[in-house]
């Protein structure tokens, strides 16, 4: 299909303006237009919402880590089998499986079917980038980027102890032109190299990282200026140290003000948003980090929302996996991998009868409803982590529906929630328009993809459209249709074709000075020879970086 | 060497599950004539590059009807098994996992015959790992537990662990401590630093006993105890301790060894660093459990017969063929690398080969097509023994791409429509 005019729907498109409005939107080749002939084929979307495709800023779909997942959950899989769709464009379908962490094919057609066209893989090893690209050209539909795990890397810590800044920095552009990532991303700063060497607490952002001068600080203020300086299209994107712990607010907050005035992008906010002490209190913060946030611009964040139910947390973070095996005698994954980062997964049910467990869920909700700017803060769960992509629609019919919200917080572990703004009454509904922007205009916006997120002239056309339902869960779980720039994939709220998603990345310049000293690192301590380090072959043309 | 004579550097080796990625391969006149860097291991896996093209058993030698041909016999099938055998790349993996799906056959790979115990108990305790270039750098103490890596693993020692120098071991060799454990006939290192030994019966209480010594317990009695202890010890002073161990030469009696050494590598944990190092063979074996379980959920004997992926694997291919519950086998890459007891359950059923070597198979197959070898003649990624990707570049042409020609058989099996 060539060209397609939708006619009659409310367009939600916040990017441009529209709330509501009702207008026609013209797609060719795969854009949207700003006209087209009359005589052009018509899709009719009377009293029906209109919203630009889905963008998922960080979730764990395409990695060596996810698939290490995959297969520690057969019984998951078992019990939630996917069929092959039946599809109209002569690919051949694939079966698959579900549970937390699906299998690659399944992946990409679950998230069209709920109407999202564009997928970030939030944590990729470096060294494992090729995986991740073949894993994504297994996912079908979905636009694929990631981001790749540089704040526990040796070498880069090794330039950081020797202020070779200049050097971290085009180390930084390397590992993205090699591995054909999207983003620089830190997790627990500094906290993962520890862990390799049984230290498995940061107290401190000043804790010293085997040298004295290599301090989390440190590493988050040496990528955030590489991400700035290299003009990446979105900021440093960091996890904090110390996630999941009481009192970790304290670290999060002063990672965010270690990095004031720069752009920065703090992930997962609900598992860093903790009052209490470890061991004796824990209580909610979320109105000291979303008040933080709302008065600094140049913070944008994702709120990693937890949902009852099951999950399988899956990080990068090796040493908090740990502490969450022991505690919950569940079985454990952990891999230290090759100098550059870590890995470990448990799978973990959130209870709404759980004391913790309620307390991230009412965090969560509450750094959605006090966040005054949802361009900054927008949706994600941190998929599998606090709970599956599949639990979103959900997670918006909480935002939207008060009455919803406040029966469920009744039903759920009061012990530890005194005192938080969510128990003492929020009355605040998320619109449909702000639900665009945290789904769609808002994740566009922080990744720097200006031709996403939303519906004006130009913009590719990845399109969904919702039948309205007073349940909103209900609504957003099954689109009528979706459209994929410009494809038809979902068609009366069935998939009916799969074409390939496109790749998101980036090749920053560097300078070659780097690859002398590189060389001699590689030689000397390096179990893969450098010259099979980068990944080749990447399809799609690559995100333009450089100065704004 | 002649003047046309080339050299390919960084080549990776699928010799053993090692993949060692630094050879210099020497082509001369269409021939590997060295494989600089290369163990004998490896050497062999190389050989001269010399490959058969042939297309044999179809009406014709042409490609078009010896594919058509196997289509019309796997869709004919009732119970068609689809088999993976080494030397593919995982481009050629996923695309036979496509026919496995496309056909709802059974799907499986020499894994389920070889290494599955250690999958299964990794699926029920997950397990503590490290990636080999983090055991170069960080392992100051090394257990070699019943396999001494140079017979099959032959650089094992010299490119990852103990030999070479690391970051946090600079001296090397010197800053290591090597424990040979020997279990009845499987033995360790010769060069150990210190040497355990146990009878195969004696195996799961030691095991026990070590893991109970390490959680503070005394268990079993005192000759066991005493060794225990000894290993204890130096594991709890490590700062890093790796245990090795080879999932290609499991017990001749199994007795839990692979489960027993997932928990005590992840016990370990509680006190100091530790992990468990799996030794997988050659021809990317990992690379067959990575890429099935993305696209299906698992890694190894997958029944598609329901429309979806079932997990198998008290069930995989030697039960089935035994029993007479497979009617027709495709089987893809290096046909002389399958287990023995396949190859000899595999006669009397109807069955295709695509790969390397093909042509010259033992089994005897209806229709056989010549592919090349994944890292020699055919590019893509293979998988490292610790799941690591790395990239095979083909240094001789290819009959056909394995890949390609599965991708090719894919449409033929669409064009006859949907099986009965």
């Amino acid at each position: 299909m060539t060209q397609l005019r939708i006619t009659g729907g409310a367009i939600h498109d916040p990017a441009n303006g529209a709330d509501g409005d009702v207008r026609d939107i013209c797609i060719s080749d795969g854009r949207i237009v700003a006209s087209l002939p009359p005589d052009a084929p018509v899709l009719n979307a009377s009293g029906m919402v209109i919203m630009a495709g889905g963008i998922d800023i960080h979730a764990h779909v395409a990695a060596s880590s996810v698939t290490l997942g995959r297969r520690l959950l057969p019984e998951e899989h078992t019990l939630d089998p996917a069929a092959a769709p039946a599809l109209e464009d002569g690919t051949i379908p694939r079966s698959g499986t579900g549970g937390t962490v699906p299998s690659t094919f399944t992946t990409g057609y679950r998230y069209a079917g709920l109407g999202y066209t564009t997928v970030f893989d939030a944590a990729v090893a470096p060294v494992s980038a090729r995986q991740t690209h073949a894993e994504f050209d297994d996912t079908p539909i979905i636009d694929g980027g990631f981001f790749t795990l540089l704040g526990n890397d040796e070498y880069l810590h090794r330039q950081i102890a020797a202020n070779e800044l200049g050097r971290a920095k085009d180390y930084a552009a390397w590992i993205l032109k090699s591995t054909g990532a999207y983003a620089i991303k830190v997790v627990n700063p500094g906290g993962v190299e520890l862990w390799k060497r049984n230290v498995r607490e940061v107290k401190t952002l000043d804790d010293p990282v085997g040298a004295s001068n290599v301090t989390p600080r440190r590493i988050l203020e040496v990528l955030a200026s590489a991400a700035i300086d290299l003009g990446l299209p979105h900021p440093v994107h960091i996890h904090c140290n110390n996630l999941g712990v009481a009192g970790n607010v304290t670290m999060t907050l002063e990672s965010m003000r270690a990095l004031e005035g720069r752009r920065a992008h703090f992930t997962h906010l609900q598992f860093h948003s903790y009052g209490g002490e470890r061991g004796k209190s824990w209580n909610s913060a979320a109105r000291q980090v979303a008040e933080y946030v709302n008065s600094h611009p140049e913070v944008t964040g994702d709120v990693g929302q937890v949902m009852f139910g099951d999950a399988t947390t899956l990080t990068a973070d090796g040493a908090v996996e740990y502490l969450l095996h022991t505690s919950t005698g569940r079985k454990w994954i952990n891999a230290d991998i090759e100098l550059e980062t870590g890995c470990g997964i448990v799978p973990y049910t959130y209870k709404d009868k759980a004391a913790v467990a309620s307390l991230q869920w009412v965090v969560g909700l509450e750094l959605f409803l006090l966040s005054t700017d949802p361009w900054r803060m927008v949706l994600s769960t941190d998929h599998p982590n606090g709970g599956s992509f599949m639990s979103y629609p959900d997670l918006i019919r909480l935002l939207m529906d008060r009455a919803y919200r406040d029966e469920k917080l009744k039903s759920v572990n009061q012990k530890m929630l005194a005192g938080s703004a969510l128990a003492d009454g929020i009355a605040r509904e998320y619109t449909l328009n702000e639900i665009a922007i945290i789904t769609r205009a808002g994740p566009a916006r922080q990744l720097g993809l200006v031709h996403k997120g939303h519906l004006g002239a130009g913009a590719d056309a990845d399109i969904t459209i919702y039948s309205r339902d007073a349940n909103f869960a209900k609504m957003f779980s099954t689109p009528r249709f979706v459209l994929k720039a410009g494809t038809l994939v979902v068609e009366e709220g069935q998939l009916r074709r799969a074409p390939a998603g496109k790749r998101i990345y980036v090749q920053p310049g560097y300078d070659d000075s780097l690859m002398r000293d590189l060389g001699k690192y590689f030689e000397a301590y390096s179990a893969i020879q450098l010259a099979n380090y980068p990944v080749t072959g990447l399809r799609d043309a690559p995100m333009p970086t450089g100065a704004a | 060497m002649s003047g046309a004579a080339r050299i390919e550097e960084n080549a990776t080796c699928l010799g053993c599950g090692c993949a060692c990625d630094d050879i210099a391969v020497v082509i001369d006149g269409g021939r590997i004539t060295e494989a600089r860097n290369a163990c004998a291991l490896g050497v062999r896996w190389f050989g001269d590059g010399s490959l058969p093209g042939a297309v044999l058993g179809g009406r014709t030698a042409a490609i078009e009807d010896a594919l058509g041909e196997i289509a019309t016999m796997l869709r004919a099938a009732r119970a068609p098994l689809v088999y993976l055998a080494p030397d593919l790349t995982s481009e050629a993996q996923r695309a036979a996992i496509a026919v496995a799906d496309q056909l709802r056959a059974f799907l499986d790979s020499f894994t389920s015959s070889t290494a599955g115990e250690g999958i299964l108990a990794a699926q029920r305790r997950g397990r503590a790992s490290a990636t080999l270039g983090e055991i170069r750098n960080r392992a100051d103490v090394i257990v070699f537990w019943a396999v001494d890596p140079a017979a099959s693993y032959p650089r094992f020692q010299s490119r990852y662990a103990p030999i070479p120098v690391g970051i946090h071991l600079p001296n090397g060799r010197k800053d290591r401590t090597v424990i040979a454990v020997d279990v009845g006939g499987q033995r360790g290192p010769d060069d150990a630093d210190v040497r355990i030994q146990m009878t195969a019966e004696e195996e799961p209480l030691f095991l026990a006993s070590l893991r109970a010594s390490l959680a503070g317990r005394t268990m079993g009695d005192a000759p066991i105890v005493a060794r225990v202890t000894e290993l204890a010890t130096r594991l709890n002073r490590a700062k890093y301790a790796v245990i090795v161990t080879d999932a290609e030469s499991p017990p001749s009696v199994p007795n839990g060894r692979a489960d027993a050494l997932i928990a005590l590598s992840q016990s370990l944990n509680a006190t100091t660093r530790g992990s468990l190092c799996t030794l997988r063979a050659g021809g990317n074996r990992n690379g067959a459990d990575t890429t099935l379980t993305w696209q299906t959920g698992f890694p190894m004997a997958v029944d598609f017969s329901r429309g979806v992926p079932r997990y198998q694997p008290e069930d995989a291919t030697l039960p089935r063929l035994a029993r007479g519950a497979i009617d027709a086998a495709l089987v893809v890459g290096a046909a002389s690398a399958i287990p023995e007891n396949v190859v000899k359950a595999l006669g009397g059923v109807r069955t295709a080969v695509i790969g390397p070597r093909a042509s010259e198979s033992a089994i005897s197959a209806s229709i056989r097509i010549d592919t090349g070898v994944a890292g020699i003649h055919e590019s893509g990624i293979a998988f490292r023994l610790d799941d690591l990707p790395l990239p095979l570049r083909a240094l001789l042409p290819t009959p056909r791409d394995t890949a390609s020609l599965l991708k090719a058989l894919g449409t033929a099996i669409a064009a006859q429509g949907a099986r009965a």
